[in-house]
């Protein structure tokens, strides 16, 4: 039984660059090494492709996180898109990638030909990206993996607005972040997030939409605690 | 490339119109705040970057002797050239300025020509033969929006500290021009009589609702725009509404007062901005010449050391050792010894400024032992409170 300590990588939690190498496998035996988004196996080291910090998920699993104001789609990411135009088969829909992605007119529950979706240019969809890689334009669906149609489809009212994709990922997080959680205890609004950097906030009242709005734009750098501050600063002035 | 385009979703359109009609922006500004304006100088005369918001332009002036127009032969040219890069805005082509790239360009040269913003014939060197032809260049860093205010404003920052060469007129016919060059003689500012502020208004609904400075969304989703040109005096310089909405005389009347008032706000910050970059300037140029000054700091010291043993090191009258203040400052052994001799440095550097004419040396140093007795005390606390302060730091 080999001990896996030995084998963790020094920069874990650090912030790497691409060419980095963080792991060295000559001297590891029988292991396996899961590695996610931003790292390559380069004959025996494990290189670095995309700028940001290292995370490890016990035993064994690697990954980047890194932000950027460009989506590159992932098959299993939650997106907003919008759409740009309509064919007989599918919705063209931008999701800030390289390519548009196409959404089948019969993605939606219960879509037959006879009930199509009538979406104009400019329609806010929440889906999810169902196939996705370099060479062919990805694919969306407005159901989940059993058929429901489990809130996707479009979103109708509110504001739309860009961010990077680790803010999209930071509003995400589990548990509640702390902007989303302060901002819960004395507004009422609903909130959308697309990994892809898209938010959409509905709220009863305008007001409630831009002050959203901003306290996200604004806390594109901030930690927890920055963030709570933040939010508090802001509901004070308004109280 | 047409997929790669920003464009606005049905919610934003709606939002942004339905927001308007409770006077809400969606940045939360009011409909009549312009955005955070900050302008930049470059290290050479004449150009200037200006960011309003998140709209980013850079202005940059330039000036070459040519053969000025047969039917205007004793005025200077003036020629504005805008650039719509690529990198502002997925939107911009490479080539060919488009349609709004040349409307930008019209409107803020009408500005200036029209209203004779610049003095043209003061430009000319030697009549029907020799004349400056100066020319704006102002290329679009970000697109955020109301690019045309933003570009203005860089232009006349860049031509506020444009500075062009000296030149002469001479020779055997009166003919022969030489310019001189920058470091020879110092160049000229170019004569602005104004500065004509271009205020920009995008209208909502039916024409009844106006906002100013309008951002890069609020663009995509506005009925009409309208730019007026006033400067503070309240000329109206030129107006530009290129289709769009129509909106009613009243509304326009309306506009033009509100873009008087912000026009006075704006030549304000413009004038402040380009009077704290020219004298810093001419700071710069005052403390190339180290010798002069430290010369001037030898007074002063030298009674105020006399009463202090520890400084001994630095006291003398000689101008030998005026000169080893200049020369070597790091030849004083004591750290704490540097830091007061250059903070001395500092603040009489700030009496070489309040009294510019007194370059004879001999005389102002008549003039500061008179003055010691007094300065003395005032020197000496100061300078205690500077050693404690250090003392309470080490």
């Amino acid at each position: 039984m080999e001990s896996k300590k030995p084998l963790r990588s020094a920069f874990v939690d650090d912030y790497v660059v691409p060419g980095d190498v963080i792991l060295d496998l000559a001297d590891m035996t029988n292991q396996t090494i899961k590695l996610g988004a931003g790292l390559r196996q380069d004959c025996d080291t494990i290189q670095v492709t995309s700028a940001g910090r290292l995370r490890l998920s016990k035993p064994n699993k690697y990954w980047v996180e890194n932000s950027q104001k460009r989506y590159i789609p992932s098959v299993e990411d939650t997106v907003l898109g919008i759409v740009v135009d309509t064919k007989p088969d599918n919705f063209l829909v931008d999701i800030k990638g390289p390519s548009v992605a196409f959404l089948p007119v019969l993605s939606f529950e219960g879509g037959t030909r006879r009930n199509i979706p009538k979406f104009e240019i400019g329609t806010l969809i929440y889906a999810r990206v169902v196939k996705a890689n370099s060479i062919m334009n990805p694919e969306l669906s407005c159901m989940d993996a059993i058929g429901k149609a489990a809130e996707f489809g479009q979103l109708k009212n509110g504001y739309t607005f860009e961010t990077s994709t680790g803010l999209a990922r930071m509003l995400l997080s589990s548990p509640t972040c702390p902007l989303l959680e302060a901002l819960g205890k004395k507004l009422s609004f609903e909130i959308a997030v697309g990994l892809n950097g898209r938010v959409w906030v509905n709220a009863p009242s305008p007001s409630n939409i831009i002050l959203v709005s901003e306290a996200i734009k604004q806390s594109e750098s901030f930690n927890r605690i920055q963030q709570r501050s933040m939010v508090e600063k802001l509901l004070a002035k308004l109280a | 490339m047409m997929d790669q385009r920003w464009r606005p979703t049905v919610n934003e359109r709606e939002f942004i119109e339905q927001a308007l009609q409770s006077d809400l922006r969606v940045d939360g500004r009011r409909p009549f705040d312009f955005r955070k304006l900050k302008i930049a100088f470059g290290r050479e005369d004449g150009s200037a970057e200006v960011e309003l918001g998140e709209t980013r332009v850079m202005g940059y002036v330039t000036a070459q002797l040519v053969q000025p127009y047969k039917d205007r032969p004793n005025e200077g040219t003036l020629a504005i050239f805008t650039e719509f890069s690529p990198m502002a805005d997925p939107a911009f082509e490479p080539g060919r300025p488009g349609e709004a790239a040349i409307e930008l360009g019209r409107v803020i040269d009408r500005g200036l020509r029209e209203s004779r913003a610049v003095d043209m014939e003061s430009l000319c060197v030697v009549a029907g033969k020799h004349v400056w032809s100066v020319r704006v260049d102002l290329h679009i860093l970000d697109n955020g929006g109301n690019l045309i205010d933003a570009a203005n404003i860089a232009a006349l920052a860049a031509l506020c500290t444009f500075r062009r060469p000296e030149c002469t007129v001479g020779g055997d016919d009166g003919q022969q021009v030489t310019v001189h060059d920058p470091e020879v003689r110092d160049p000229l500012p170019l004569a602005i009589h104004h500065l004509p502020i271009a205020v920009t208004f995008a209208y909502f609904g039916d024409g009844n609702i106006m906002v100013l400075d309008p951002t890069y969304k609020e663009e995509a989703v506005m009925g009409g725009r309208m730019t007026a040109t006033i400067n503070s005096n309240g000329d109206v310089c030129s107006i530009q509404k290129a289709g769009g909405e129509g909106v009613m005389s009243s509304v326009i009347m309306q506009c033009l007062r509100i873009a008087s008032v912000k026009a006075a706000d704006i030549t304000s910050k413009i004038k402040s901005k380009v009077d704290e970059y020219t004298t810093e300037k001419a700071v710069r140029k005052v403390k190339r010449t180290p010798v002069l000054v430290a010369k001037k700091n030898d007074v002063p010291d030298v009674t105020m050391e006399s009463n202090d043993g520890a400084l001994e090191s630095q006291t003398s009258k000689t101008p030998n050792d005026a000169q080893g203040i200049s020369k070597d400052p790091p030849a004083i052994p004591n750290d704490k010894r540097h830091e007061d001799a250059k903070s001395r440095l500092s603040e009489s550097n700030l009496d070489v400024e309040s009294m510019p004419n007194s370059g004879i040396a001999g005389e102002s140093d008549e003039a500061k032992e008179s003055v010691s007795p007094k300065s003395l005390k005032d020197a000496v606390k100061p300078k205690h409170k500077r050693k404690k302060k250090q003392h309470g730091k080490s």
